[in-house]
Protein backbone atom coordinates (compact mmCIF):
# COMPACT_ATOMS: atom_id res chain seq x y z
CA UNK A 1 0.00 0.00 0.00
CA UNK A 2 1.53 3.12 -1.30
CA UNK A 3 1.75 6.06 1.75
CA UNK A 4 0.95 9.43 0.22
CA UNK A 5 0.98 12.48 2.10
CA UNK A 6 -0.74 16.03 0.74
CA UNK A 7 0.25 19.41 2.10
CA UNK A 8 -2.71 21.36 0.68
CA UNK A 9 -4.25 24.19 3.09
CA UNK A 10 -6.76 24.46 0.49
CA UNK A 11 -9.69 22.50 2.27
CA UNK A 12 -11.56 21.30 -0.90
CA UNK A 13 -8.81 20.26 -2.45
CA UNK A 14 -7.80 18.60 0.31
CA UNK A 15 -11.33 16.94 0.39
CA UNK A 16 -11.26 16.44 -3.47
CA UNK A 17 -7.59 13.94 -3.30
CA UNK A 18 -8.99 12.52 -0.24
CA UNK A 19 -12.25 11.59 -2.37
CA UNK A 20 -10.14 10.69 -5.57
CA UNK A 21 -7.49 8.28 -3.08
CA UNK A 22 -10.30 6.24 -1.09
CA UNK A 23 -10.87 4.13 -4.33
CA UNK A 24 -7.60 3.49 -4.56
CA UNK A 25 -5.22 1.29 -2.47
CA UNK A 26 -2.98 3.85 -0.63
CA UNK A 27 -2.80 5.36 2.60
CA UNK A 28 -3.40 8.95 2.33
CA UNK A 29 -2.51 11.70 4.92
CA UNK A 30 -3.08 15.48 4.80
CA UNK A 31 -1.13 18.25 6.07
CA UNK A 32 -2.52 21.74 5.82
CA UNK A 33 0.35 23.84 6.50
CA UNK A 34 4.33 23.08 5.96
CA UNK A 35 5.18 22.85 9.72
CA UNK A 36 3.01 19.73 10.05
CA UNK A 37 3.45 18.32 6.71
CA UNK A 38 6.85 18.29 7.47
CA UNK A 39 6.60 16.85 10.54
CA UNK A 40 4.36 14.02 9.14
CA UNK A 41 6.75 13.65 6.43
CA UNK A 42 9.42 12.53 8.83
CA UNK A 43 7.13 10.69 10.87
CA UNK A 44 5.32 8.44 8.06
CA UNK A 45 8.11 8.48 5.56
CA UNK A 46 5.17 8.46 2.62
CA UNK A 47 6.06 7.30 -0.80
CA UNK A 48 5.11 10.03 -2.51
CA UNK A 49 4.68 13.67 -1.12
CA UNK A 50 2.10 16.09 -2.77
CA UNK A 51 2.89 19.55 -2.43
CA UNK A 52 1.01 22.85 -2.74
CA UNK A 53 3.30 25.38 -3.62
CA UNK A 54 1.35 28.11 -1.86
CA UNK A 55 0.99 27.62 1.80
CA UNK A 56 -0.30 29.58 4.70
CA UNK A 57 2.88 29.32 6.80
CA UNK A 58 5.98 28.80 4.52
CA UNK A 59 5.93 29.21 0.87
CA UNK A 60 5.97 25.47 -1.17
CA UNK A 61 9.48 26.51 -2.76
CA UNK A 62 11.19 26.72 0.92
CA UNK A 63 9.07 23.53 1.93
CA UNK A 64 10.79 21.96 -1.19
CA UNK A 65 14.33 22.89 -0.18
CA UNK A 66 13.73 22.38 3.49
CA UNK A 67 13.01 18.36 2.43
CA UNK A 68 15.85 18.13 -0.11
CA UNK A 69 17.93 19.16 3.11
CA UNK A 70 16.79 16.15 5.23
CA UNK A 71 18.56 13.09 4.49
CA UNK A 72 16.24 11.09 5.61
CA UNK A 73 13.59 12.09 3.08
CA UNK A 74 15.31 13.31 0.33
CA UNK A 75 14.57 10.52 -1.64
CA UNK A 76 11.09 10.65 -1.56
CA UNK A 77 9.65 11.85 -4.76
CA UNK A 78 7.51 15.28 -4.85
CA UNK A 79 4.79 16.70 -6.77
CA UNK A 80 4.45 20.04 -7.04
CA UNK A 81 0.29 20.85 -7.04
CA UNK A 82 -0.04 24.04 -8.54
CA UNK A 83 -2.36 27.00 -10.42
CA UNK A 84 0.99 28.68 -11.87
CA UNK A 85 0.87 28.37 -15.82
CA UNK A 86 2.69 25.30 -17.33
CA UNK A 87 5.84 27.22 -18.46
CA UNK A 88 6.65 28.59 -15.11
CA UNK A 89 5.38 25.35 -13.00
CA UNK A 90 7.99 23.20 -15.10
CA UNK A 91 10.96 25.54 -14.54
CA UNK A 92 10.20 26.14 -10.61
CA UNK A 93 9.59 22.60 -10.02
CA UNK A 94 12.44 21.51 -11.96
CA UNK A 95 14.52 24.20 -10.31
CA UNK A 96 13.54 22.82 -7.18
CA UNK A 97 14.08 19.08 -7.22
CA UNK A 98 10.58 18.09 -7.48
CA UNK A 99 9.62 14.96 -9.26
CA UNK A 100 7.07 16.61 -11.03
CA UNK A 101 4.12 19.31 -11.38
CA UNK A 102 0.41 18.89 -11.55
CA UNK A 103 -1.40 21.44 -12.46
CA UNK A 104 -4.51 22.91 -10.46
CA UNK A 105 -7.73 23.34 -10.62
CA UNK A 106 -7.47 19.08 -10.12
CA UNK A 107 -9.13 16.77 -12.34
CA UNK A 108 -10.24 14.03 -10.58
CA UNK A 109 -10.39 11.16 -13.61
CA UNK A 110 -7.12 11.66 -14.12
CA UNK A 111 -5.58 12.69 -10.47
CA UNK A 112 -4.71 8.92 -9.66
CA UNK A 113 -2.89 8.50 -12.87
CA UNK A 114 -0.90 11.67 -12.42
CA UNK A 115 0.45 10.72 -9.56
CA UNK A 116 0.85 6.65 -10.30
CA UNK A 117 3.32 7.33 -12.57
CA UNK A 118 5.80 8.19 -9.99
CA UNK A 119 5.18 4.80 -8.32
CA UNK A 120 7.64 2.80 -10.55
CA UNK A 121 10.72 2.22 -10.16
CA UNK A 122 11.88 3.33 -13.48
CA UNK A 123 9.74 6.65 -13.28
CA UNK A 124 10.81 9.18 -15.47
CA UNK A 125 11.20 12.54 -13.23
CA UNK A 126 10.27 15.28 -14.84
CA UNK A 127 7.46 14.17 -17.73
CA UNK A 128 4.54 16.75 -17.10
CA UNK A 129 2.05 14.44 -15.75
CA UNK A 130 -0.54 16.44 -17.80
CA UNK A 131 0.98 15.54 -21.34
CA UNK B 1 -19.51 51.42 12.16
CA UNK B 2 -21.82 51.24 8.82
CA UNK B 3 -19.49 53.20 6.29
CA UNK B 4 -21.40 52.46 3.17
CA UNK B 5 -25.07 51.34 2.53
CA UNK B 6 -26.00 47.97 0.93
CA UNK B 7 -25.52 46.00 -0.80
CA UNK B 8 -21.94 46.60 -0.35
CA UNK B 9 -21.06 47.25 3.30
CA UNK B 10 -17.70 49.02 4.51
CA UNK B 11 -16.19 48.16 8.03
CA UNK B 12 -12.78 49.25 9.42
CA UNK B 13 -10.40 45.98 9.43
CA UNK B 14 -10.13 46.94 13.13
CA UNK B 15 -13.59 45.98 13.92
CA UNK B 16 -12.44 42.13 13.08
CA UNK B 17 -9.95 39.56 14.80
CA UNK B 18 -6.69 39.25 13.10
CA UNK B 19 -7.83 35.95 12.55
CA UNK B 20 -10.90 37.17 10.69
CA UNK B 21 -9.02 39.07 8.34
CA UNK B 22 -6.32 36.55 7.76
CA UNK B 23 -9.11 34.16 6.62
CA UNK B 24 -11.41 36.69 4.56
CA UNK B 25 -8.17 37.31 2.54
CA UNK B 26 -6.89 33.61 2.15
CA UNK B 27 -10.86 32.77 0.82
CA UNK B 28 -10.58 35.79 -1.69
CA UNK B 29 -7.30 35.09 -3.12
CA UNK B 30 -7.80 31.15 -3.14
CA UNK B 31 -8.40 31.01 -6.69
CA UNK B 32 -5.60 32.62 -7.71
CA UNK B 33 -3.30 31.46 -10.27
CA UNK B 34 -0.74 32.81 -7.57
CA UNK B 35 -2.68 32.55 -3.92
CA UNK B 36 -0.46 33.38 -1.09
CA UNK B 37 -1.54 32.41 1.85
CA UNK B 38 -0.95 34.05 5.06
CA UNK B 39 -1.23 32.47 8.58
CA UNK B 40 -1.95 35.20 11.39
CA UNK B 41 1.83 35.60 12.38
CA UNK B 42 2.47 35.99 9.20
CA UNK B 43 -0.35 38.63 8.30
CA UNK B 44 0.52 40.55 11.76
CA UNK B 45 4.19 40.45 10.24
CA UNK B 46 3.11 41.93 6.94
CA UNK B 47 1.08 44.28 8.62
CA UNK B 48 4.00 45.50 10.62
CA UNK B 49 7.08 45.40 8.40
CA UNK B 50 5.28 47.37 5.39
CA UNK B 51 3.54 50.31 7.89
CA UNK B 52 -0.40 49.05 7.52
CA UNK B 53 -3.20 51.31 9.17
CA UNK B 54 -5.41 48.74 10.16
CA UNK B 55 -7.71 52.39 11.09
CA UNK B 56 -7.65 53.53 7.29
CA UNK B 57 -8.13 49.33 6.13
CA UNK B 58 -11.42 48.11 5.52
CA UNK B 59 -13.70 45.22 5.06
CA UNK B 60 -16.61 44.93 2.39
CA UNK B 61 -19.68 42.62 3.63
CA UNK B 62 -22.98 41.66 1.54
CA UNK B 63 -26.14 40.45 3.64
CA UNK B 64 -23.38 40.30 6.88
CA UNK B 65 -21.00 37.83 5.24
CA UNK B 66 -17.71 38.74 4.90
CA UNK B 67 -16.89 39.14 1.12
CA UNK B 68 -13.47 40.97 0.63
CA UNK B 69 -10.90 43.63 2.47
CA UNK B 70 -8.46 46.12 1.48
CA UNK B 71 -5.77 47.44 3.59
CA UNK B 72 -3.55 50.59 3.63
CA UNK B 73 -0.26 51.24 4.30
CA UNK B 74 1.31 55.03 5.09
CA UNK B 75 4.16 56.13 5.09
CA UNK B 76 5.04 60.07 5.32
CA UNK B 77 2.41 61.47 2.24
CA UNK B 78 2.60 58.51 0.40
CA UNK B 79 -0.19 55.50 0.35
CA UNK B 80 -0.28 51.79 -0.21
CA UNK B 81 -2.80 49.76 -1.56
CA UNK B 82 -1.98 45.91 -0.48
CA UNK B 83 -3.96 42.83 0.56
CA UNK B 84 -7.09 43.72 -1.68
CA UNK B 85 -9.47 40.78 -2.55
CA UNK B 86 -12.76 39.76 -2.90
CA UNK B 87 -14.04 36.12 -2.59
CA UNK B 88 -14.32 34.56 -5.87
CA UNK B 89 -18.54 34.19 -5.56
CA UNK B 90 -18.89 37.61 -5.23
CA UNK B 91 -16.91 39.59 -7.45
CA UNK B 92 -19.74 41.09 -9.22
CA UNK B 93 -20.75 43.13 -7.00
CA UNK B 94 -19.13 46.19 -6.89
CA UNK B 95 -17.13 45.62 -3.51
CA UNK B 96 -13.61 46.20 -4.73
CA UNK B 97 -14.74 49.20 -6.46
CA UNK B 98 -16.59 50.08 -3.44
CA UNK B 99 -13.09 49.14 -1.24
CA UNK B 100 -10.68 51.02 -3.63
CA UNK B 101 -12.57 53.85 -3.30
CA UNK B 102 -13.13 54.29 0.49
CA UNK B 103 -9.03 53.36 0.11
CA UNK B 104 -8.51 56.23 -2.49
CA UNK B 105 -10.99 58.75 0.31
CA UNK B 106 -9.33 57.37 3.25
CA UNK B 107 -6.08 58.13 1.55
CA UNK B 108 -6.52 61.73 0.73
CA UNK B 109 -8.07 62.33 4.10
CA UNK B 110 -4.06 61.63 5.55
CA UNK B 111 -2.82 63.78 3.30
CA UNK B 112 -1.17 61.45 1.41
CA UNK B 113 -0.10 62.93 -2.21
CA UNK B 114 0.80 59.40 -4.09
CA UNK B 115 -1.25 55.80 -3.84
CA UNK B 116 1.22 52.98 -4.87
CA UNK B 117 -0.49 49.83 -5.51
CA UNK B 118 1.10 46.46 -7.50
CA UNK B 119 -1.30 44.24 -9.33
CA UNK B 120 -0.02 40.89 -10.66
CA UNK B 121 0.53 40.49 -14.42
CA UNK B 122 -2.97 39.18 -16.25
CA UNK B 123 -5.17 40.01 -13.26
CA UNK B 124 -7.11 41.70 -15.82
CA UNK B 125 -10.04 42.40 -13.85
CA UNK B 126 -8.25 43.98 -10.92
CA UNK B 127 -5.79 45.98 -13.88
CA UNK B 128 -8.96 47.47 -15.59
CA UNK B 129 -10.43 48.63 -11.96
CA UNK B 130 -7.37 50.57 -10.97
CA UNK B 131 -7.38 52.09 -14.53
CA UNK B 132 -10.68 52.91 -14.47
CA UNK B 133 -9.54 54.69 -10.66
CA UNK B 134 -7.20 56.66 -12.30
CA UNK B 135 -3.76 54.70 -11.83
CA UNK B 136 -1.23 54.82 -14.39
CA UNK B 137 1.63 52.11 -14.70
CA UNK B 138 4.94 53.22 -13.97
CA UNK B 139 6.97 49.92 -14.44
CA UNK B 140 6.90 45.62 -14.12
CA UNK B 141 8.25 44.46 -11.47
CA UNK B 142 10.10 40.34 -11.34
CA UNK B 143 8.83 38.20 -8.56
CA UNK B 144 12.26 35.90 -8.05
CA UNK B 145 13.09 32.71 -6.74
CA UNK B 146 16.42 30.86 -6.04
CA UNK B 147 16.74 27.36 -5.07
CA UNK B 148 19.65 26.64 -2.64
CA UNK B 149 22.68 24.20 -2.73
CA UNK B 150 23.72 25.71 -5.93
CA UNK B 151 26.65 27.76 -5.29
CA UNK B 152 27.10 30.57 -8.66
CA UNK B 153 29.87 30.00 -10.79
CA UNK B 154 30.52 32.91 -12.66
CA UNK B 155 32.64 35.79 -10.55
CA UNK B 156 35.97 37.19 -10.45
CA UNK B 157 38.33 37.16 -7.08
CA UNK B 158 36.97 39.50 -4.22
CA UNK B 159 37.52 40.25 -1.08
CA UNK B 160 34.15 40.45 1.68
CA UNK B 161 33.21 42.33 4.45
CA UNK B 162 30.57 41.13 6.55
CA UNK B 163 28.41 44.26 7.64
CA UNK B 164 26.26 44.11 11.14
CA UNK B 165 22.74 45.42 11.10
CA UNK B 166 23.47 49.13 11.90
CA UNK B 167 26.25 49.35 8.96
CA UNK B 168 23.44 48.05 6.51
CA UNK B 169 20.82 49.84 7.28
CA UNK B 170 22.99 53.32 6.69
CA UNK B 171 23.78 51.87 3.96
CA UNK B 172 20.05 51.91 2.82
CA UNK B 173 20.42 55.62 2.78
CA UNK B 174 23.31 55.39 -0.33
CA UNK B 175 20.76 53.27 -2.57
CA UNK B 176 20.72 54.36 -6.04
CA UNK B 177 17.77 52.00 -7.28
CA UNK B 178 14.48 52.98 -6.44
CA UNK B 179 13.03 50.78 -4.13
CA UNK B 180 9.04 49.30 -4.12
CA UNK B 181 7.31 49.64 -1.29
CA UNK B 182 8.27 45.87 0.19
CA UNK B 183 11.80 46.59 0.05
CA UNK B 184 11.82 50.53 0.85
CA UNK B 185 14.23 50.83 4.01
CA UNK B 186 11.71 50.82 6.37
CA UNK B 187 10.28 47.42 5.16
CA UNK B 188 13.49 46.34 5.44
CA UNK B 189 14.31 47.78 9.06
CA UNK B 190 11.12 46.45 10.14
CA UNK B 191 11.22 42.77 9.07
CA UNK B 192 14.51 42.21 11.40
CA UNK B 193 17.50 40.29 10.41
CA UNK B 194 19.00 42.84 8.22
CA UNK B 195 22.31 41.89 7.13
CA UNK B 196 25.28 43.07 4.17
CA UNK B 197 28.20 42.61 2.92
CA UNK B 198 30.62 44.33 0.90
CA UNK B 199 32.96 43.26 -1.32
CA UNK B 200 36.24 44.71 -3.55
CA UNK B 201 37.84 43.32 -6.56
CA UNK B 202 41.58 43.42 -7.16
CA UNK B 203 40.95 46.24 -9.70
CA UNK B 204 39.26 48.32 -7.21
CA UNK B 205 35.68 48.02 -8.11
CA UNK B 206 33.06 47.41 -5.19
CA UNK B 207 29.98 47.58 -3.65
CA UNK B 208 27.42 46.34 -1.54
CA UNK B 209 24.42 44.36 -0.80
CA UNK B 210 21.63 44.13 1.84
CA UNK B 211 18.96 41.94 2.87
CA UNK B 212 16.79 40.07 5.00
CA UNK B 213 18.70 36.78 6.61
CA UNK B 214 15.52 35.02 7.91
CA UNK B 215 15.52 31.13 9.54
CA UNK B 216 15.08 29.50 6.04
CA UNK B 217 14.78 32.40 3.19
CA UNK B 218 17.06 34.80 1.92
CA UNK B 219 14.81 38.05 0.56
CA UNK B 220 14.76 42.20 0.56
CA UNK B 221 18.01 41.93 -1.45
CA UNK B 222 19.19 45.11 -2.12
CA UNK B 223 22.16 45.34 -4.77
CA UNK B 224 24.92 48.53 -5.04
CA UNK B 225 28.09 48.25 -7.26
CA UNK B 226 29.76 51.24 -5.94
CA UNK B 227 32.44 51.65 -8.92
CA UNK B 228 34.39 50.35 -11.52
CA UNK B 229 33.00 46.94 -13.23
CA UNK B 230 29.48 47.14 -11.83
CA UNK B 231 28.82 43.74 -13.67
CA UNK B 232 31.66 42.20 -11.77
CA UNK B 233 30.76 43.49 -8.49
CA UNK B 234 27.22 42.27 -8.94
CA UNK B 235 28.25 38.71 -9.80
CA UNK B 236 30.59 38.89 -6.83
CA UNK B 237 28.42 40.18 -4.66
CA UNK B 238 25.70 37.54 -5.54
CA UNK B 239 27.94 34.79 -5.39
CA UNK B 240 29.24 35.81 -1.45
CA UNK B 241 26.20 36.20 -0.87
CA UNK B 242 24.98 32.75 -1.53
CA UNK B 243 28.26 30.99 -0.63
CA UNK B 244 27.72 32.31 2.90
CA UNK B 245 23.85 31.24 2.84
CA UNK B 246 24.23 27.96 0.74
CA UNK B 247 21.33 26.19 2.43
CA UNK B 248 18.89 29.12 1.71
CA UNK B 249 16.15 29.40 -0.41
CA UNK B 250 15.69 32.83 -1.87
CA UNK B 251 12.69 35.67 -2.52
CA UNK B 252 13.14 38.55 -3.94
CA UNK B 253 10.24 40.48 -4.44
CA UNK B 254 10.03 43.24 -7.37
CA UNK B 255 13.23 43.39 -9.23
CA UNK B 256 12.27 45.83 -12.01
CA UNK B 257 12.40 44.45 -15.38
CA UNK B 258 14.45 46.82 -16.72
CA UNK B 259 17.28 46.77 -13.66
CA UNK B 260 20.50 46.67 -15.23
CA UNK B 261 21.37 43.73 -13.03
CA UNK B 262 18.72 41.34 -14.41
CA UNK B 263 21.34 39.16 -15.83
CA UNK B 264 23.37 38.84 -13.45
CA UNK B 265 20.59 37.54 -11.18
CA UNK B 266 19.71 35.22 -14.06
CA UNK B 267 22.95 33.77 -14.14
CA UNK B 268 23.78 33.33 -10.42
CA UNK B 269 20.56 31.05 -11.19
CA UNK B 270 17.22 33.33 -10.21
CA UNK B 271 14.40 32.75 -12.16
CA UNK B 272 10.77 34.58 -12.75
CA UNK B 273 7.96 33.07 -10.41
CA UNK B 274 5.78 35.99 -11.71
CA UNK B 275 5.17 39.56 -12.75
CA UNK B 276 3.73 42.82 -11.43
CA UNK B 277 2.84 45.74 -12.57
CA UNK B 278 3.33 48.94 -10.15
CA UNK B 279 0.50 51.41 -10.87
CA UNK B 280 0.19 55.08 -9.13
CA UNK B 281 -2.27 57.22 -8.60
CA UNK B 282 -1.54 61.08 -8.23
CA UNK B 283 -3.81 62.42 -5.41
CA UNK B 284 -2.34 66.38 -5.64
Amino acid sequence: MKKILLIEDNPYDARLVGQILKHHDCQFNHAKDASSGLELAVRQNPDIILLDMGLPDLDGQTVMALLQQMEELQDIPVVAVTAWPPDTAREMAEAYGCAGYISKPIKARQFYDQIAVYFSDDAVYFSDAEE
Amino acid sequence: MTLKKCPVELFPATDFSMATLTEAYNQARIDYIVPMPMNVARMRAYIHNYDVTLESSVVATIEHEIVGLGMLGIREQRAWITRLGISPNKRRNTAGQAIMEYLIQESRERGAQKIILEVIKGNEPAYHLFKKLGFYVTRELLVLRRPPLKAPSKYKPYTVTYLNEATTSDLLEQRHSKPSWLDEAPSLRHAGGLEGLSVRLIDGSHGWIAYQHALYQLGRIVLQPETGDKIAVAQALLHALHTRHLLHDTKFENLPALDPYWEVFEECGYIVSFKRLEMNLDLR
